[in-house]
């Protein structure tokens, strides 16, 4: 993943050799700027400006509909966190956002070591195998998966009972603890690919003369993992897990889909279904609005270190 | 490339015997959901209904996509998501490398912040989103357009792409371009005999990127697409997922239905995979 | 398939003679003066609700609408599950809006409240007046008028396994008492000794069903007073209904407590005639799916019950009327136990700017020939003055019979916010799993009451 990079002195060179001295016109660069800048501003600026004011008023179904709403200040944050359901959601979302980071991370670390490890057609039977899950939409995998887990047709209550566990019409989806192994399986399924090829382009930069070098001095496997190939892929690995943790903490496909196979909504709610559900579901925009908020901050909060050490790279 | 066509030679052998194994086995369960999706798309409802699976789709046909063919929303949904898909991966390819080119060629005020609100806006939940994105699109006369869905995909995936175009961009040699440009070609030229060709594979990789959101996303297109002639692939198959109060769903066609928006990134996939791998290894060649 | 095509046709000509007569009506009654004229060049958009408007029926309005008026009529399905975040964005865009919707039932409180739709009290009496089915006619209601109007109602009854009924020695019941037992002296004596077996299949989540006892104990959800909304689980009636139905949940079903009211009639399917031994093609494999002796569903679901047969190749679930039966689920005052009327709405978006077009296929959809086309089809019309339409065999008297006496959630301003809020299912499932009825019904009363005034 080049977006680890840090930047190489060489690279850094021609930067510095760019100083508005050199060239021109100093507006050089803002105008390259200028499109991304413009398509974020468009699409986001706007929606993002709206429910920040959204989030101080009274909006709801008639406000929609053309009342005018009325503003409120604070009241919706203060409602919001005086609601234990709301600290219930963010707790929960928070552990299944870092269990299904680490986890995920840890999976594409061993499965990218395993395709450095193995022969070339292993190899290519494991990415092909990877890049079909990769490739698969999230609503059809997640259909395969309910389907999976049905609890009276479903292949792996069959296939336990068959084991001889008596697991006939045992419901997955029913304990909110069964509820989440079940999505974090399947989050873990669909985003180790992507972790797994990344790791792995790492890997493959790694001169083999250093590591026969260090077999030939005595050094385990693991000493060899920790002490040369961790340091190396520590960038990608930075990267990677913070977009895990990006998106884990606002997953929603999933969970929503999850939900609508049956499952107790209100103990199984994470921040993605919660605003959801104050949104379409209650027709509470001022609290949806207020929520996304707090989530944006809980987010920002949850990778600034990650981003600040990111930066400081990049310097 | 060549690194990894190399890999350790280890001299223990059983230890690659596990090794093979294990990779094997996980590739059986990685690829397992997509083998149950194919099989269970020949089969017909009534025998997916009873309680002992069956694993081959043995008396299986072809029926449940020959409905979905019969029924005739497909290709329409399949034009307007490819339409959307390749809008949004050429113009997010574009704006990314040119932001790509003045973060990693340039310093300049407001850098820093640029690069912090870039990473930090991708941040916002989408969920609560939907009214103010109808708006705005509706304000813009752009519901129902491939235009108007793909400006907001192009908003959610530019900031990532900018990321990883960046090292792609930082890691061509500025000597090279100049030596060009000494040789007697323009800026322009030197851009695209030299510099394009090393972007190559990074362009590739975040054009996977591109693609797989934009292929896959439907809250946003829930709600700006609710015309039934601009529904694309994603939205067609909630239809099929979705039971009507009076109907049955039918897991036969659901599972045909979901194959058939798979394949089409399946084939994107094996066709880009050489490409994208080195893109890959290209790109943390600087990592 | 025949029944629909002699209906296409006798429908086809009798359009003409409609679009003949209703171009004049048209004219006379508006205020606008031009009416027809504009109406004439009117294209406009109808959304339907999921796939339960057959293609027969739609290709009927959009041909009569087009001879009616000369314009043209699209028609948009929507997912019900989608239904709301699109009304919710759609409905207030007039640019974008659609000009007449189907709305669950249930959801038409929430949006006739915030003035999403145009008020057509005057179409009232044309349409069908006092015979449209009330309790639909009073969820489009505020303040006296009329916004939305019933489009079709579906009802739910019982279907039953005879040879396991047989079997246990119990008979077809005809109070709500003796239902109760019954189910549970099935599941007690589990003639075919099948594991987890269920006298009566009930989901733990599924209210929809099981309101029915609430309401059969003269209990209710919520109540209006003094322009405020309560809710009502504390009520004593209402505690009687869910303590009789906590008894099915503890001693008749095991079904999941996380079960709603989806496709419950797999549970009283055989499915042991399953055969896929290549080699010997009648050799029987697959085991038997049973689960349940008793279901209660819509009446649609008698499509899926029944004998697995190959027709044209394909395989198909066929009515046995030696093995399944129906009934109505009984009161305990010998009329039927008041259950849950599933159906939809239809009204005129407010912000529609081709009212007089949409008022024009109102005019179509409650027109004599429609009203009968929805009875041929199974979906309950409107005006009971075509409710024979419905046929006369077993299913369309169970339907008829059931929704005699059918009942509507509350028509509060809140209810679609009760919903999904997803915190009845979450009742519901407590109620299930044995929890204090009482206890329960106070905590959730205090959830229930603040979401229903809509605040």
């Amino acid at each position: 993943m080049s977006v680890t990079a840090p930047d190489r002195p060489r690279q850094a060179a021609p930067a510095s050799t760019r100083q508005p001295g050199r060239r021109k016109f100093s507006f050089g660069p803002y105008l390259l700027l200028v499109p991304a800048i413009v398509v974020l501003l468009v699409a986001l600026g706007y929606p993002l400006v709206w429910q920040f004011v959204t989030s101080m008023q009274r909006y709801g179904l008639a406000q929609q509909f053309g009342k005018p709403p009325e503003f409120v200040g604070l009241a919706n944050y203060v409602e919001l966190f005086s609601d234990p359901q709301t600290w219930a959601v963010v707790g929960r979302s928070i552990a299944f956002c870092l269990v299904n980071a680490l986890l995920t991370v840890l999976l594409g670390v061993l499965i990218a070591l395993l395709m450095n490890a193995v022969g070339k057609v292993t190899r290519l039977i494991l990415q092909v195998a990877m890049l079909l899950a990769w490739a698969m939409p999230v609503i059809a995998s997640m259909t395969i998966w309910i389907w999976v887990f049905d609890w009276r047709r479903g292949i792996v209550n069959w296939a336990l009972t068959q084991l001889g566990l008596d697991f006939t019409n045992h419901n997955w989806l029913e304990n909110p603890l069964s509820f989440y192994f079940v999505a974090t399986l399947v989050v873990v399924w669909m985003s180790v690919p992507f972790v797994a090829f990344s790791v792995f382009a790492g890997l493959t930069q790694i001169s083999d003369e250093v590591m026969e070098a260090a077999a030939l001095d005595g050094a385990t496997a693991s000493q060899r993992f920790f002490s040369i190939i961790l340091p190396l892929i520590r960038p990608v690995l930075m990267i990677v897990t913070l977009l895990q943790v990006i998106w884990d903490l606002r997953v929603f496909a999933q969970i929503k889909m999850l939900q609508d196979a049956g499952a107790p909504t209100a103990s199984t709610d994470l921040l993605g279904t919660y605003i959801y559900r104050l949104g379409v579901g209650s027709s509470d925009f001022a609290m949806a609005s207020a929520l996304s908020i707090f989530v944006l901050l809980l987010t920002i909060a949850l990778s600034f270190f990650y981003v600040m050490h990111l930066m400081k790279e990049d310097q | 490339m060549t690194a990894a066509t190399v890999p350790i030679r280890r001299r223990i052998r059983p230890a690659r015997v596990v090794n093979t194994v294990i990779a094997l086995l996980v590739a059986l369960a990685w690829v397992f959901p997509v083998y149950w999706m194919l099989n269970s798309s020949l089969l017909p409802n009534t025998v997916l209904t009873s309680t002992t699976p069956r694993f081959l789709p043995l008396g299986g046909s072809l029926d449940n996509f020959a409905a979905i063919f019969r029924e005739g929303s497909f290709w329409p949904a399949l034009g307007m998501s490819v339409a959307i898909t390749l809008t949004t991966v050429v113009v997010c390819l574009l704006f990314a490398f040119l932001a790509a080119l003045a973060i990693s060629r340039f310093r300049f005020r407001g850098r820093t912040a640029f690069v912090l609100a870039v990473l930090f806006i991708q941040m916002l939940p989408a969920e609560g989103l939907f009214i103010a994105q109808y708006k705005l699109m509706g304000s813009l006369n752009l519901l129902n357009s491939v235009i108007g869905v793909s400006i907001l995909y192009i908003a959610a995936v530019v900031p990532f792409t900018i990321w990883m175009l960046r090292g792609f961009v930082a890691g061509v040699p500025v000597d090279l371009e100049e030596a060009a440009m000494v040789d007697g070609l323009s800026r322009t030229q030197a851009f695209f005999r030299i510099t394009f060709p090393l972007l190559a594979p990074g362009l590739v990789a975040s054009g996977v990127y591109a693609f797989l959101q934009a292929w896959n996303e439907f809250t946003v297109a829930l709600v700006i697409l609710q015309a039934q002639e601009s529904q694309t692939l994603p939205l067609w198959l909630r239809t099929f997922v979705q039971a009507s109060a009076t109907r049955e769903t039918d897991w036969g066609q659901v599972m045909a239905a979901s194959t058939l928006v798979a394949v089409p990134v399946i084939v994107f996939f094996l066709f880009v995979q050489g490409r994208l791998t080195s893109g890959l290894v290209a790109g943390s060649v600087k990592g | 398939m025949k029944k629909t095509l002699s209906a296409l046709a006798l429908v086809t000509a009798s359009a003409l003679a409609l679009g003949a007569c209703s171009s004049g009506q048209a004219s006379s009654p508006s205020a606008t003066g031009s009416a027809s004229a504009s109406a004439a060049a009117q294209d406009i958009t109808l959304w339907l609700a999921g796939g339960d408007t057959p293609d027969a029926l739609r290709d009927y309005l959009k041909k009569t609408y087009k001879a009616n008026t000369g314009g043209t009529l699209t028609i948009e399905e929507q997912a019900w599950g989608d239904l709301v975040t699109k009304l919710t964005t759609s409905l207030p865009d007039e640019n974008n809006t659609p000009d007449v919707v189907e709305v669950g039932n249930t959801q038409s409180p929430t949006f006739t409240n915030v003035g999403a739709f145009s008020d057509i009290s005057d179409l009232y009496g044309e349409l069908g007046g006092d015979k449209l089915l009330q309790s639909f006619v009073e969820v489009g209601k505020v303040d006296g008028k009329n916004y939305t109007l019933p489009y079709y109602f579906g009802s739910r009854y019982m279907f039953y396994r005879k040879d396991i009924w047989k079997a246990a020695g119990v008979e077809v019941p005809t109070t709500l008492d003796a239902f109760n037992s019954a189910v549970k002296e099935i599941t007690t004596k589990n003639p075919k000794k099948v594991k987890d077996f269920s006298g009566f299949f009930l989901g733990g989540q599924d209210w929809r069903n099981g309101i029915s006892w609430i309401f059969a104990n003269g209990g209710d959800l919520a109540k209006y007073d003094n322009g405020q909304w309560t809710s009502t689980l504390s009520d004593p009636n209402t505690i009687k209904g869910l303590t009789q139905l906590q008894g099915i949940y503890t001693d008749a079903s095991k079904a999941p407590r996380t079960a709603k009211d989806q496709s419950p009639w797999l549970y009283i399917n055989d499915s042991d005639v399953i055969k896929d031994d290549a080699d010997d093609p009648d050799k029987v494999t697959g085991k038997t799916s049973l689960a349940a002796a008793t279901i209660m569903a819509p009446g649609w679901a008698h499509w899926s019950i029944g004998d697995l047969k190959k027709v044209d190749g394909k395989e198909t679930r066929e009515w046995n009327s030696d093995t399944f039966g129906t009934f109505v689920l009984p009161g305990n005052d010998g009329t039927p136990a008041p259950v849950f009327a599933g159906g939809s709405n239809i009204g005129i978006s407010a912000k529609s700017k081709n009212q007089e077009g949409s008022r024009e296929l109102l005019k179509i959809i409650f027109s004599a020939d429609y009203q009968k086309m929805l009875g041929e089809n199974g979906l309950g019309p409107a005006n009971s003055d075509y409710v024979s339409s419905l046929g006369d065999d077993e299913f369309a008297k169970a339907l008829i019979e059931s929704a005699s006496n059918s009942k509507l959630t509350p028509a509060a301003p809140g209810w679609a916010s009760v919903e999904a809020s997803g915190k009845l299912e979450e009742f519901f499932s407590k109620v299930a799993e044995g929890g204090d009825v009482t206890a329960l019904a106070t905590e959730y009363d205090a959830i229930f009451t603040p979401l229903l005034n809509g605040k």
